[in-house]
């Protein structure tokens, strides 16, 4: 059991690392792209561009997934993936709704 | 142009070439970089090899309304708006840039562009003079380019409700699994059937 639990966890921490190095080398390029295509505001990005590799390292050594599930409501889940879409058009919806969340997340940063 | 700056028309230049090789056309060329006709248009043939196309297309809002056009404006535009708002660049930059993520987009899905830069700069044109708008679908709340003015409640968009044709198509192509699907898709149609096929002309 707890050798199971370990190797989650190294799992995690793996797909953590992948994430925040990605993320990061994404804002380094193209900063608003990279902020299109994460979805993660301004100031996040600028945060993320100014990380060390060691507080990288810290903080993907985690029990907790740093990133979020982005299709997060069951109604768009179920529109991109349930109707046997063919990949062209599955990708293109996902493009469309994520646009949008990226909007959203944007607004909601914005005190009203 | 002898008061411009040098620095300013290195600029100037640096666009046209953007705009070139997106392909633009003549007239958005000049409309957009400040460069007289006879520079823009010996360019041009420096660039494609071949003299700028005469003339431009009659362009109509309803392009942008048929099936897999819509789908990719959608695209497009939604990238152009989060541009437009995290960007402080020029708006024609910010055209080039979120067309090139267009494009980017395109080529990771292994599909063809369907929007050429023109279209792309209609579009804006066409959002900025109000005949067009996103309208949100009641099903994935995904944004799509419809007529401005349009019945904005229970709209539902081209990818939630794909044209009969196009079920067909799919379901012929994959077999069981494909049929299946076209068999829920088909139930959709009969239990939510809209008035004016949703947008679709
Ligand atoms: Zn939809």
């Amino acid at each position: 059991m707890s050798v199971a639990n370990g190797e989650i966890s190294r799992e995690i921490g793996d797909i953590n690392l992948a994430y925040m190095l990605l993320a990061q080398k994404l804002v380094k390029q193209d900063r608003v792209a990279a902020m299109f295509r994460l979805g993660v505001s301004s100031e996040l990005a600028d945060m993320l561009a100014g990380m060390s590799l060691a507080q990288i390292l810290k903080l993907a050594a985690s029990n907790f997934l740093l990133c979020s599930f982005r299709l997060d409501e069951h109604a768009s889940m179920s529109a991109v993936v349930g109707e046997g879409k063919d990949t062209m058009l599955q990708q293109a919806h996902m493009s469309i709704l994520m646009s949008a969340r990226s909007l959203q997340t944007r607004k909601a940063a914005v005190p009203a | 142009m002898t008061h411009k700056s040098v620095l300013g028309e290195v600029r100037e230049v640096q666009l046209a070439i953007q705009l070139i090789q997106l392909g633009a056309r003549l007239q958005f060329l000049e409309s957009e970089v400040g460069l007289s006709r006879e520079r823009l248009i010996r360019l041009y043939k420096e660039i494609k090899g071949v003299s700028p196309p005469k003339g431009l297309l009659p362009f109509s809002t309803d392009w942008y309304m048929t099936w897999l056009a819509n789908i990719h404006s959608s695209m497009f535009y939604n990238m152009y708006q989060f541009m437009k708002i995290h960007s402080d660049e020029e708006k024609v930059w910010i055209l080039i840039k979120s067309y090139k993520l267009y494009l980017q987009q395109i080529a990771a899905q292994d599909s063809e562009p369907i929007l050429d830069f023109t279209r792309a700069y209609t579009m804006v044109r066409f959002f900025d003079s109000d005949m067009l708008q996103l309208s949100t679908c009641c099903r994935c709340s995904g944004q799509f380019v419809a007529h401005a003015h349009d019945h904005k409640s229970g709209y539902v968009c081209v990818l939630c409700r794909p044209p009969s044709r196009a079920g067909k198509a799919r379901g012929a192509k994959r077999g069981a699994a494909g049929e299946a699907a076209a068999g829920i898709e088909a139930m959709g149609f009969g239990v939510e059937a809209a008035p004016g096929g949703a947008g679709l002309h």
